[in-house]
């Protein structure tokens, strides 16, 4: 399953590492051999074990997570295991085709909050924000962008040149910066790796600043997010965020004291986040825990 | 069929009376009188028009329904009853098909992972869904009718002997909520006048008939008095899906003095206020009307050289507020998203 995983990612570099995980847990699952549900769910676990050893990424988490929990739902309902694994089967299909709109259903539920002349400011790259801002290209609205250059991968320059691409005014700043060009922001737009329990988010460090200072000058701060990366988390601070979340898997394999290492993602807490799109709809930071009840509970 | 044709040309003569009268604006309009005309108006297209399946019968409320929210988008009570409509109709529609009563018609990532197939598709024709929706839209007439007397009757729980009670402008809920009051409780009140139109005035009169010992201040005199008030009661026009209100202008000054001073602010406002737009740029609740409350045309001479703007709506974000109290009970802004989810389908959000 890892090489399928890892084949994916290359494949298709547009599709959310959560989709990846999800679609080579179902490869997985057609493939597998076992006769009980019990022995259907070990293998799982096992498997989304070895694919966070290739990215232990928050996105690769829950999607397996909501992978098993799809799996105990089908499985409550069918007794036949053969007729259970043809309905998850066919379910797992339905589900990927769903989740492959839900950018689209997300970009049109943002994009009329972004308004003409707006000044935008986002952090990092994140594919749903740029689908974002192409469905208000597409809308004819005419707006500019600063994006942080997020270190320690420069990923706000892979933002910035797909944002050129579509012919929006970018400017690339420091990270250290953010302080600086919030006077001069509308609103603040970003994703998120993950959303957690009480309706904050996991996101590329560097966020839960961006938040902290549009929350000083009262700016929007908006989330988008695919309802996939909803996670059954609920950290309190930043300590809490489990550490195979904040650090690479191969950091985690070969280093000696964590606390010499720098976290690639930070928590930002719910009472910086104005409102999140998501696929579910546009919600309140209080929204979120209900829908996460709603599934796991 | 003659009748039909009569009674058929009849409703639209109706329809376009109603759009008039919401635009052409006038003295300002009861929200319960509207909705109440609303519902009784969609119960006659219902029970007049010609159609056969839910799905036809959902496009041709949609239809009226655009074309009475486009005439005045201020008046946010009319889409709101619309959407309430299409709501009953998919439920009847629903209870008719055979479907359980699990009632999740909502997205969820728990329909995400288990349902089969695509939505819903309101083809199949019912016979008993005509008499089901009057039936339905009936109960909603009554609804409204009793929404001020269950909002007023929480007031007892909520106001104390000896407070000092600041409103603003004239709401007809605040008035029946301090009247209840007033019964069993001594207090005062002071009431902002909401220049330009002053309909404080009208509502330190009315209270003052209930021997509600009542003052009047000016809007600019807000602040300085907040420190002395122990709790600030509302009314609005329409409450936002994220919590946040429409309400007069000069609501948004007294709700940040309020916050200043961690009095607690209290909105009453009945359920068919809640409308499901989110505040963007796209809304167009502002509303202006003639300046000449705030400059007559009789300067003339200062006119020429500005501009003067008379907006009858403020925006009220939702951290500023404590409680809703409507007719269903107290709630925190917060939860506005969830009371949204009990009374309008997703799908008619955009009308």
């Amino acid at each position: 399953p890892e090489d399928t995983f890892r084949a994916q990612l290359r494949d298709d570099p547009d599709v959310a590492s959560a989709v990846a995980a999800i679609r080579a847990l179902l490869g997985f699952l057609k493939q597998d051999r076992g006769e009980t549900i019990q022995g259907l769910r070990s293998s799982l676990l096992a498997a989304i074990d070895t694919l966070s050893r290739v990215d232990s990424s928050v996105a690769v988490s829950s999607g397996g997570e909501l992978f098993l929990r799809f799996i105990s739902l089908t499985s409550l309902e069918y007794s036949d295991y053969s007729k259970c694994k043809e309905i998850m089967i066919e379910r797992g299909e339905i589900f990927l085709r769903k989740v492959s709109l839900s950018r689209n259903k997300i970009a049109k539920l943002c994009h009329p909050f972004i308004r003409d002349g707006a000044r935008i400011l986002t952090h990092a790259y994140s594919r749903v924000v740029l689908r974002v801002l192409e469905a208000a290209v597409e809308s004819k609205k005419r707006f500019s962008v600063y994006v942080t250059e997020s270190q320690p991968d420069q990923a706000g320059q892979k933002m910035a040149k797909a944002l050129r691409k579509l012919n929006i005014p970018v400017t690339v700043i420091l990270d250290a910066a953010v302080g600086y060009i919030m006077e001069k922001v509308d609103l603040v737009l970003v994703g998120a790796e993950g959303v957690v329990e009480s309706g904050g988010i996991i996101n590329k460090i560097g966020t839960n600043q961006i938040a902290v200072c549009a929350k000083a000058q009262n700016k929007p701060f908006y989330v988008v997010a695919e309802s996939f990366k909803f996670v059954r988390l609920f950290p309190l601070n930043q300590q809490d965020v489990p550490d195979k979340f904040k650090y690479k898997a191969d950091t985690l394999k070969t280093s000696q004291n964590l606390t010499e290492e720098h976290p690639w993602i930070d928590y930002t807490s719910p009472s910086l986040i104005t409102l999140l799109f998501t696929d579910l709809g546009v919600l309140t930071p209080s929204a979120v825990s209900d829908e996460l009840i709603k599934l796991y509970l | 069929m003659p009748g039909a044709a009569d009674r058929g040309s009849e409703l639209s003569e109706q329809i376009e009376a109603f759009v008039a009268r919401l635009r052409g604006g006038g003295e300002r309009p009861r929200s319960e009188d509207t909705a109440r005309q609303t519902l009784s108006l969609l119960r006659k297209i219902i029970a007049h028009g010609r159609w056969s399946r839910a799905g036809e019968l959902m496009d041709l409320i949609r239809t009226e329904g655009q074309r009475m929210t486009a005439a005045q988008p201020s008046e946010t009570t009319v889409g709101n009853m619309v959407r309430r409509v299409l709501k009953v109709i998919r439920e009847e529609y629903g209870r008719l098909h055979g479907r359980s009563e699990e009632s999740d018609q909502q997205e969820s990532l728990h329909k995400l992972l288990t349902s089969g197939g695509l939505s819903e598709d309101f083809s199949t024709p019912y016979p008993p869904l005509r008499a089901n929706v009057i039936e339905a839209i009936n109960e909603l007439l009554i609804e409204l009718e009793g929404t001020t007397d269950n909002i007023a009757m929480q007031a007892l729980e909520h106001i104390h002997s000896n407070e000092v009670i600041m409103t603003i402008g004239y709401s007809r809920t605040v008035e029946a909520f301090l009247k209840e009051a007033a019964r069993k409780r001594k207090f005062q009140v002071i009431v902002a006048e909401c220049a330009p139109f002053c309909q404080g005035h009208e509502m330190a009169v009315r209270l003052s008939k209930e021997n509600i010992e009542t003052t009047v201040m000016s809007d600019a005199a807000i602040f300085a008095v907040m420190s002395r008030v122990n709790k600030v009661i509302i009314g609005t026009k329409t409450i936002l899906a994220n919590g946040a209100l429409i309400a007069v202008s000069g609501t948004h000054t007294l709700a940040l003095a309020a916050k200043h001073h961690s009095t607690p602010l209290i909105v009453c406002a009945p359920m068919f206020k809640l409308s499901p737009q989110f505040p963007n740029e796209e809304d167009s609740f502002h509303k202006f009307v003639s300046p000449q409350e705030v400059l007559p045309f009789t300067e003339g001479e200062i006119l020429a050289k500005i501009n003067v703007h008379c907006p009858v709506f403020d925006y009220v974000p939702p951290e500023l507020i404590t409680l809703f109290i409507s007719n269903i009970g107290g709630n925190a802004p917060s939860y506005i998203y969830r009371l949204m989810s009990e009374l309008y389908h997703p799908d008619d959000y955009e009308l």
